[in-house]
């Protein structure tokens, strides 16, 4: 196929969701962010977000919106943001103040170790960056990032998932766990 | 699901090993599990079928040789004739190929078995008790003697859809075609749904 004929596109999107659907995700999204939420609200000065960070609101587009997808399942939710927290924080310590070179590098290696481990998960790409442009906060917990708040952020979406997700006749989740 | 359809047991059966192999024969990220790509493969198939059977009409599919007798064949000329062409019911003409009726398989098993299920082992039961086999009794009959008349008849504009449910609802196998003025043109069989319906698809 010639190049640019390429951009034109194949096919159609693919229809809507039932309203139910629609609703289910609302609930899901819900639940999945005010225990972080709270979290944050009451260990934390208020300002300094530490136990919500942007990614997770991206995991919840997914986990809740998008649940029957590779993509939203437990093992690419907890290994994606685990992995891209670990090569954010580590692109920020071998090239500090350097943060327009560590950026892309993080996000970049974080889809590529996510590939390579099938963790494939797009919020691990956001996990990444934050570790790299994130407030000083972040910046002080070093490696504790990737377990507070990231891995703990995860497991609670993934625990909500359950028990949200399967509630209704018409949905199930997961489609697999490793 | 709606499987309503002569042609429901036709999906190809895909499994989830075949979906993985061709993942990785693809290479790309796909955005699916091999669990709702099963589910959307026999569910698009229910539609494929449905839409073909729709398309497809009787004289699309139709024998037009069509190997017919008249009401005054002997019915011992009619078994051979279904014998030798390995076929298992007439279409039954005048003079003009006007259809009047047709003669099967189940004419002649309820004359034998006078009355009983119409099967070939009722047949064979019946021969076996005393009052012995009742066949020969139809040695000097005709057609007109046993055919079912009028026979249940489709136009060459009826879709397929449409007569897999009058073969199943009438439990017969076979029904013939006409045009105008009740003349023969063809004739459908449940194998000839089965094969136009999986050609198509596959």
């Amino acid at each position: 196929m010639p190049y640019f004929s390429k951009m034109k596109g194949i096919t159609k999107s693919p229809p809507a969701v039932k309203p139910a659907e629609i609703i289910w995700s609302w609930i899901g999204a819900f639940f999945g962010i005010i225990p972080m939420a709270c979290m944050d609200d009451r260990l934390f000065s208020q300002g300094d977000v530490v136990m919500v960070i942007g990614s997770f609101g991206a995991s919840a587009v997914l986990v809740y919106g998008a649940i029957r997808s590779p993509l939203a399942q437990p093992r690419n939710v907890l290994g994606g943001h685990v992995i891209s927290a670990l090569i954010g924080v580590s692109l920020y310590k071998l090239l500090p103040g350097h943060l327009w070179l560590a950026s892309p590098l993080a996000v970049a290696t974080s889809i590529a170790a996510m590939h390579a481990t099938r963790t494939l998960h797009p919020p691990g790409g956001a996990t990444a960056l934050i570790a790299v442009t994130g407030s000083p906060k972040i910046h002080a917990m070093g490696y504790l990032y990737a377990v507070v708040p990231v891995a703990l952020g995860a497991l609670i979406m993934v625990f909500v998932a359950l028990l949200v997700n399967n509630l209704s006749k018409h949905r199930r989740y997961p489609e697999f766990w490793w | 699901m709606n499987s309503k359809n002569a042609c429901s047991q036709c999906p190809v059966d895909i499994s989830e090993k075949d979906i993985l192999e061709a993942m990785t024969e693809i290479g790309d990220y796909l955005d699916i599990t091999p669990a709702d790509f099963i589910l959307i493969y026999k569910t698009a198939y229910q539609h494929a079928v449905h839409r073909l059977a729709g398309h497809v009409k009787a004289g699309d599919v139709m024998s037009r040789r069509v190997i017919s007798a008249s009401e005054d064949t002997s019915l011992k000329e009619a078994a051979r004739l279904m014998a030798e062409n390995n076929i298992t019911g007439l279409p039954v003409i005048d003079h003009e190929s006007r259809l009047v009726g047709v003669v099967s398989e189940k004419d002649f098993l309820r004359e034998a078995g006078m009355g009983m299920d119409l099967s070939f082992m009722s047949v064979i039961a019946r021969c076996m008790t005393d009052s012995g086999c009742r066949v020969s009794s139809l040695n000097s009959r005709k057609i007109r003697d046993i055919m079912t008349a009028p026979a249940v008849t489709v136009s060459e504009n009826t879709s397929l859809s449409e007569i897999a449910d009058i073969l199943n609802e009438r439990k017969i196998n076979r029904v013939p075609v006409i045009g105008m003025n009740s003349k023969l043109c063809g004739i459908v069989t449940r194998s000839d749904i089965v094969s136009s319906c999986c050609a198509k698809i596959v």
